[in-house]
């Protein structure tokens, strides 16, 4: 064990209610605001101190820029690392709420855990102050249960498990890290809410290089970040509601932004995703490390797997094997639950983890999570090569699953003349044949693809990405303010790369 | 350490130890928990808690965590050597007897390690295992289906656990899952019999015998398995006679941050799905 490494030995810990959970307080506190956000008037609101929200305007915080702060920074110490403290772990083992840990260029060999409140950790160069693995620490940094905290301008590397991983906190950031050749995802939030991941780097992971899951409603905004080599370039299992992704690059990974609904973790299904303005190609890569959902939903740009009322909206997608955008069920086979009725679907999961737990007879040797009334709308798309724009089941009506298409820039649909099918704001649909041209994801279940690699040998280096302005001046910003407000009206569809 | 006599070949009879009450079952996120995954490391005839030093005297295990177990094995040796799971720093000996379709032993794809305080367990009572101990679950003897709560069989990671094999569809493939003992009597690293220096909680309480209490392991061994369960049989006998092993060489510093991190905390440090 290298002599960097050091572990927490942590006293008597009151007991911290986390998860889902909201009976500490700490639980999320937006409870209603369920609607596409596309509007200003329902963009999360700011977040005052106390971690409550506040009532004021939203913090006129450009997305550009989320990670200015909005909020007076508090006047917590710097402790340096390593003139203050030889470790990162040190450090952040001496550090209280609102103190800021300012990392010098190097190569650190640990696994940090953060238990601690509203700490800001900042390396001064983003490419060269980095934490590595080793191929034998798990997880770069883990918050586990520690609220606020914010993780600035480092690289994670060559961990079993994650880079960067939030668990059971309400209020994270995320800003200017990069995250690649990791075991599990890159950078990971986890039955987590109001957080922000912004101006990061996700590359190699076999499963997602970003991920939030399990959180309902989420309060929580990707923004300007990018992924790539990874098996899935955005997955969230069973989050939504308040949940944006924003302005980011999703390329050459297996498949692009792949949001999923399953029994098997909690806050089922995935609802409520809003999904703007992104740039997605290329997603069908044969060579990057990928776990099984990764290769069954190779090839697609955008693929809701089981997920309901996402709002897919001015993307730039294409150069894909299969679909573009792509709305499809989810077959969970022995699930742990069946799948909540309609009227529940909007239930907060602060509510939905204390249902108790279903009869084992009841529960069906196999569920179906349909994608139901998402929203795919004036997105560009090109070169998708079974359809730029799909949806499908495994034997449901697909007029049934309510949702629409419409405004998009295309070519070949699946089934045909989708938009004329499934025309938005409840206009009359001009076309009745859902059954030509359809995509038979079902087939997919067959196929085969290349084989996983190895995640320690089969990921490139990223290049050099850009450091956060004022890293060694800036004052501590923890995630108490986050996410900062955004403006989705404004977004436009980006231009091609090289064009 | 005890010596072993030849009537230990076969397991005592669980009622020493008791059966755990029954586990949380479900979505993941209920229970604080965290989790190593390893691969399959290597099979051998041997138990280095039931048979020390006697390679080839038991029947045949599959052994999971540290690379270098064998009939052996000590905490030194264990120390010494080095696992592939994904958490490293895990250096701890699993195993469970082999599984045979037939005549065919079936080679496991991997093990998950469930490390969670025992059901109604105050979590932060919970203490790391001492270094080298040594505990036995379920029963190479029994004679008919054994409690779920000990050993139980499951597709992928669904919420039906069964005393027997269910027929398991491909995308879900078998796994047997064993719980241990999570009270420890704060002495033996071992016992006569395996099993009395440890024993069950029930109602959230340690027995007064035992009162230490400790991570509750649920070790699943997972097969790339599915389909027609008859001809399926243990190395130990019948299908019936499911059990597992495991010999405490966790760096101590590590398990211990594991345990009040995510534990003591009461958070989920991680999971794992049908996804991969």
């Amino acid at each position: 064990m290298s002599r960097f490494v050091r572990y927490v030995v942590a006293g008597a810990l009151a007991l911290t209610a986390v998860g889902c959970s909201s009976d500490n307080g700490a639980g999320p506190v937006t409870t209603t605001a369920t609607t596409k956000a596309t509007t200003p008037s329902s963009v999360p609101a700011s977040i005052g101190s106390n971690g409550t929200n506040t009532t004021e305007a939203p913090a006129t915080v450009q997305p550009s820029d989320p990670t200015a702060p909005s909020a007076p920074a508090s006047g917590g110490a710097v402790i340096n690392v390593p003139a203050d403290q030889p470790t990162i772990q040190k450090a952040v083992d001496a550090a209280a709420p609102g103190d800021l840990i300012l990392i010098q260029p190097g190569t650190y060999k640990e696994a940090v855990n953060v238990e601690t409140n509203d700490l800001t950790i900042r390396g001064i160069d983003r490419n060269t102050t980095i934490l590595d693995g080793g191929f034998a620490l798990d997880n770069g940094i883990r918050v586990v249960g520690a609220n606020g905290v914010a993780i600035e301008n480092l690289t994670a590397r060559n961990f079993t498990k994650n880079g960067f991983f939030w668990t059971g906190v309400t209020g994270y950031r995320g800003s200017y890290l990069t995250a690649f050749r990791n075991g599990d995802y890159g950078i990971y939030a986890f039955l987590s809410y109001k957080g922000q991941l912004d101006h990061s780097y996700g590359g190699g992971s076999p499963d997602a290089g970003f991920y939030i899951g399990g959180c309902y409603p989420c309060d929580a905004v990707v923004d300007h970040v990018i992924s790539e080599h990874n098996g899935l370039g955005y997955s969230g299992t069973n989050s939504g509601g308040d949940l944006y992704i924003l302005n980011s690059t999703f390329r050459f990974n297996r498949a692009g932004v792949v949001p999923n609904s399953g029994s098997y973790e909690l806050c089922y299904p995935e609802r409520s995703t809003t999904i703007i303005g992104n740039t997605v190609y290329s997603n069908n890569q044969p060579d990057t490390p990928a776990i099984d959902v990764a290769l069954l939903a190779m090839g697609n740009g955008i693929l809701s797997a089981g997920g309901v009322g996402n709002d897919i909206e001015r993307n730039l997608v294409y150069d894909h094997d299969k679909t573009g955008i792509g709305l499809v069920p989810y077959l969970e086979q022995d699930p742990n639950d069946d799948q909540p009725s309609s009227d529940s679907w909007n239930r907060p999961c602060a509510d939905t983890v204390n249902d108790p737990l279903p009869d084992p007879a009841s529960v069906p040797a196999s569920v179906l999570w349909d994608s139901h009334q998402n929203v795919v709308k004036d997105n560009t798309l090109a070169d998708n090569r079974i359809a730029d724009i799909a949806v499908d089941s495994a034997g449901t009506d697909l007029a049934t699953l309510g949702n629409s298409f419409c405004g998009n820039s295309f070519t070949t649909s699946a089934p045909l003349q989708l938009e004329a099918l499934a025309p938005c704001d409840g206009a009359k649909p001009s076309a009745t044949d859902w059954t030509a041209g359809v995509l038979n994801v079902v087939g997919w279940l067959g196929e085969t693809h290349p084989p996983s690699q190895d995640y320690t040998t089969s990921s490139p280096e990223p290049p050099a990405q850009d450091n956060m302005p004022d890293a060694a001046t800036a004052p501590a910003h923890p995630a108490t303010d986050v996410p900062a407000a955004v403006d989705t009206d404004s977004i436009t569809v980006p231009a091609k790369p090289g064009s | 350490m005890p010596g072993i006599s030849m009537s230990d070949m076969s397991m005592p009879d669980m009622s020493t130890s008791g059966a755990p009450d029954a586990p949380v079952t479900g979505a993941q996120g209920r229970v604080p928990q965290f989790l190593v995954e390893c691969p399959f490391s290597h099979a051998l005839a041997d138990d280095p808690i039931v048979f020390p030093d006697r390679p080839g005297a038991s029947h045949m295990h599959v052994f999971f965590g540290n690379d270098s177990t064998d009939a052996a094995s000590t905490l030194r040796s264990l120390e010494a050597g080095s696992s592939d799971c994904d958490q490293r720093l895990d250096r701890a000996s699993y195993w469970a007897p082999a599984l045979y379709d037939g005549e065919t032993m079936l080679t496991p794809s991997k093990s998950v390690a469930y490390y969670r305080p025992g059901q109604g367990i105050d979590p932060t009572t919970v203490q790391p295992y001492p270094p080298g101990l040594k505990m036995i679950a379920g029963d190479a003897g029994a004679e008919g289906v054994q409690s779920t709560a000990v050993v139980a069989w499951t597709c992928g990671t669904g919420i039906a656990r069964d005393s027997l094999p269910p027929t398991c569809p491909t995308h879900r493939p078998l796994r047997m899952l064993v719980t241990f003992p999570d009270c420890w009597d704060g002495t033996n690293l071992d016992s006569v019999d395996h099993h009395s220096h440890v024993a069950y909680s029930s109602g959230g309480t340690c027995p007064s015998s035992h009162p230490v209490p400790v991570p509750q392991l649920q070790f699943s061994v997972v097969y790339a398995f599915s389909g027609d369960p008859s001809g399926l049989r243990l190395a130990s006998g019948p299908i019936t006679t499911g059990h597992a092993d495991f010999f405490n060489a966790w760096e101590p510093a590590k398990l211990r941050s594991e345990i009040d991190a995510c534990i003591h905390r009461a958070v989920i440090c991680g999971v794992t799905s049908g996804r991969k």
